[in-house]
């Protein structure tokens, strides 16, 4: 009897767990995978995940976190494999390489209702030029905001942040004569297309490059010039975001460009350069943007079986309050209208604190910044490689800008013609 | 009794587990890769449609991938060289003496060590204000070969015409140990009489390396040469961390890779990988040639 009673017990037991397990697999499960935020942000985004569930009851979203690096490879196989999750976090220039090949769906219908809530420039930012569809809910963006190091500048003769960036080049030779130290630090490392367009220079015109305009060799000729004064860094090429942190912070250059999230580091691991930071907003160019604009956003996979949930957890995500939190926890900005107007964002405008500084001056530049990047390339890998190239030849002397330039762009048309 | 179609059963039954696995993780994706290779895939619906050797005539004209079938090949240059420094090695640690097991400890440390973070610490003694330079400015200004306070700033990972190099250095740091390990076993095989017997006839240490070592651990080299001749055209995770394929270093996988995962083209990727494992097979039948045991 006893042992009748047991097994009835488990079975009871059993079945209670099977049905309770049925019960939650009815909840539509979207998984969302977010790009290189753990371990800093684990709790906002924790946080964020327990709010959406608590407010569903047919959706349950997973968070699952994925490197920078390893984002696209894990992202293409598990489209190959076909079991991509429903929702993921891109930057714009990856945006448009995954709408190009169709890798991602538009969701032009399904934002319709809500677009309204978000910047004119992030709008902008997720729409792919190819076809002009939405794809993707926009996130948090950053913006440089230029970074210097007043001892240095003063040390120089120097009495204010250069205005333009012809003049933020002089200022950086000035550095380098009077005191020996490399004046500024470009972002070279992720490709000098975004320059250009940062100077307003097109870069592909009717299906043609056309980066090979005297313009276009008079940029890369000051770039060539300010390495040749040591203006910029020898390594500059090899310098990415930890490393122009890193140099910043050894006193090894005066001034570069960031955003305000970069200055954290050196708060704590530089304390003393930290107190004679200055920052200024990055002048703006012929491309009417400050350099060092990346907008993140989600996007739903093609893979994806739940479009309407996982678009629906996409706009919780993206919503005012979840922006918000999000950009306080992380010193990004949101980029809806009604979140970017919140008061938190211009409390430091009169700041001493070169954070506090940063994020009013940012929240200023965010309004006009882009991000900077070309799309729909027929060969991108080799295409970004070959122009990437020509230009570092160029820059660190091995070749004329002109020579250089023509050659990239002839390589160039090639693979257009080959494509047509 | 047994007889000889039930050994092989069994045979067969023990090699099971292994052979499947293989199968499963080696066989299938070489199949599968191949077949790739000549078709267009397209991610999006995951079709395969057959194009006629479009990739491979594709390939054939593009002159990345020949400057990175280039930059391959030229990291051969490493295998001769970490051979015969690891037989040195193997040889040196192989005595008796006390604290030997420190020795082969640290050479071995490199090969245990994850690449990311010894190209971390790589990318410190490259760089143009780092440490190899930093030596080299000491070493200059003691022998007066530079001037007080003058520096080398030589950019060993920036420079096209050297950065390749001195990836293969850390090739060879990262990848010396390993082989060292492998003759060590080599020569601990030898048996000490023959080497005693050429000490009693006169033999100095250069003619019994070159006349009783070498010779006897022919199968261990033959063995490393091919697993570092393979290594050395597969050259990617060291360029990636090193110089992420800048200044000339932009080896054939990193093509492959690449063309897979920058620019989705799955076929092409295939057909670059083939291609590259074409020229691995044409090096192991030369290896095989001339190590390999005459019958």
């Amino acid at each position: 009897m006893m042992k009748f009673k047991r097994s009835l017990a488990v079975a009871a037991a059993l079945f209670a767990a099977t049905t309770m397990s049925a019960m939650a697999a009815e909840k539509t499960k979207v998984e969302f995978w977010s790009n290189s935020l753990s371990p800093k942000f684990d709790s906002v985004m924790k946080d964020l995940t327990a709010k959406f569930n608590g407010s569903q009851s047919e959706i349950e979203a997973k968070w699952v976190d994925v490197d920078w690096d390893a984002f696209l490879p894990r992202l293409t196989a598990s489209l190959a494999g076909g079991t991509a999750p429903d929702l993921v976090n891109l930057p714009k220039p990856w945006m448009d390489d995954l709408a190009q090949k169709k890798l991602i769906l538009p969701i032009t219908k399904q934002i319709a209702g809500f677009k309204s809530n978000y910047t004119e420039g992030a709008l902008k930012d997720v729409t792919y030029e190819g076809d002009k569809q939405i794809y993707g809910l926009p996130w948090y963006q950053v913006t440089g905001v230029m970074f210097y190091n007043k001892e240095l500048l003063t040390k120089a003769g120097v009495k204010e942040a250069p205005k333009s960036f012809g003049e933020l080049l002089a200022v950086a030779k000035q550095v380098k004569e009077k005191t020996g130290v490399t004046g500024f630090a470009p972002k070279l490392n992720d490709g000098f297309a975004g320059w250009f367009l940062y100077d307003g220079l097109p870069v592909v015109k009717g299906g043609k490059a056309v980066f090979n305009s005297p313009a276009h060799v008079k940029l890369v000729e000051a770039f060539a010039d300010a390495y040749k004064a040591g203006a910029i860094p020898k390594d500059a090429y090899k310098m990415g975001f930890e490393e122009q942190i890193a140099a910043f912070d050894g006193g090894k250059v005066a001034i570069f460009a960031e955003g305000a999230h970069a200055l954290k580091r050196t708060k704590t691991d530089a304390p003393k350069i930290y107190a004679q930071t200055g920052v200024a907003p990055f002048p703006l160019a012929g491309g009417k943007t400050p350099f060092g604009g990346f907008l993140f956003l989600w996007s739903v996979p093609k893979t994806s079986k739940h479009v309407d949930a996982a678009v629906k957890l996409g706009q919780f995500l993206t919503s005012d309050d979840a922006q918000l939190a999000f950009a306080k926890a992380s010193a990004t900005f949101p980029s809806t209208n009604k979140a970017l107007a919140d008061p938190f964002f211009q409390a430091g405008a009169k700041s001493n604190d070169p954070i506090e500084k940063a994020l009013a001056t940012a929240a200023d530049s965010i309004k006009v910044t882009s991000t900077l990047t070309i799309s729909g390339l027929p060969d991108e890998a080799a295409m970004n490689k070959k122009l990437d190239e020509a230009v570092e030849a160029a820059i660190t002397g091995q070749k004329p800008a002109k020579q250089a330039l023509d050659e990239a762009v002839a390589y160039w048309n090639e693979k257009f013609s080959a494509k047509k | 009794m047994k007889t000889s179609s039930s050994y092989t059963t069994i045979a067969y039954l023990f090699m099971a587990p292994a052979l499947i696995l293989m199968g499963i993780f080696t066989f299938w994706p070489v199949g599968f890769n191949t077949y790739l290779a000549f078709h267009d895939y397209a991610l999006v619906d995951g079709t395969a449609t057959w194009n006629n050797f479009a990739h491979f005539k594709y390939i054939a004209g593009e002159e990345l991938f020949h400057s990175a079938i280039k930059n391959s090949l030229l990291f051969l240059l490493v295998v001769p060289v970490i051979q015969l420094a690891a037989l040195v090695v193997a040889k040196l640690v192989n005595s008796k003496l006390p604290g030997m097991t420190f020795f082969r400890a640290s050479y071995y440390i490199p090969v245990i060590t994850a690449v990311s973070i010894a190209a971390v610490v790589w990318s410190n003694v490259y760089k143009y204000d780092g440490m190899l330079n930093m030596i080299l400015s000491w070493v200059g200004q003691a022998l007066h070969l530079l001037k007080a306070g003058e520096m080398v700033e030589i950019q060993w990972i920036g420079d096209p015409h050297i950065a390749i190099f001195s990836v293969m250095g850390f090739v060879f740091w990262k990848g010396i140990g390993y082989y060292m390990v492998l003759y060590l076993a080599g020569l601990q095989a030898i048996p000490a009489e023959v080497e005693e017997a050429a000490v009693l006839d006169g033999a100095n240490a250069w003619q019994r390396f070159w006349k009783i070592t070498v010779p006897m651990v022919k199968p261990t080299i033959l063995l490393c040469t091919l697993l570092s001749t393979i290594a050395a055209i597969k050259a990617f995770q060291e360029v990636v961390v090193l110089t992420r394929g800048q200044s000339d270093t932009y080896t054939a996988l990193f093509y492959v890779y690449a063309q897979a995962f920058q620019n989705y083209n799955f076929g092409r990727a295939a057909a670059a990988g083939l291609v590259i494992t074409f020229f691995c097979m044409i090096l192991a039948i030369i290896q095989f040639r001339f190590f390999g045991e005459k019958k």
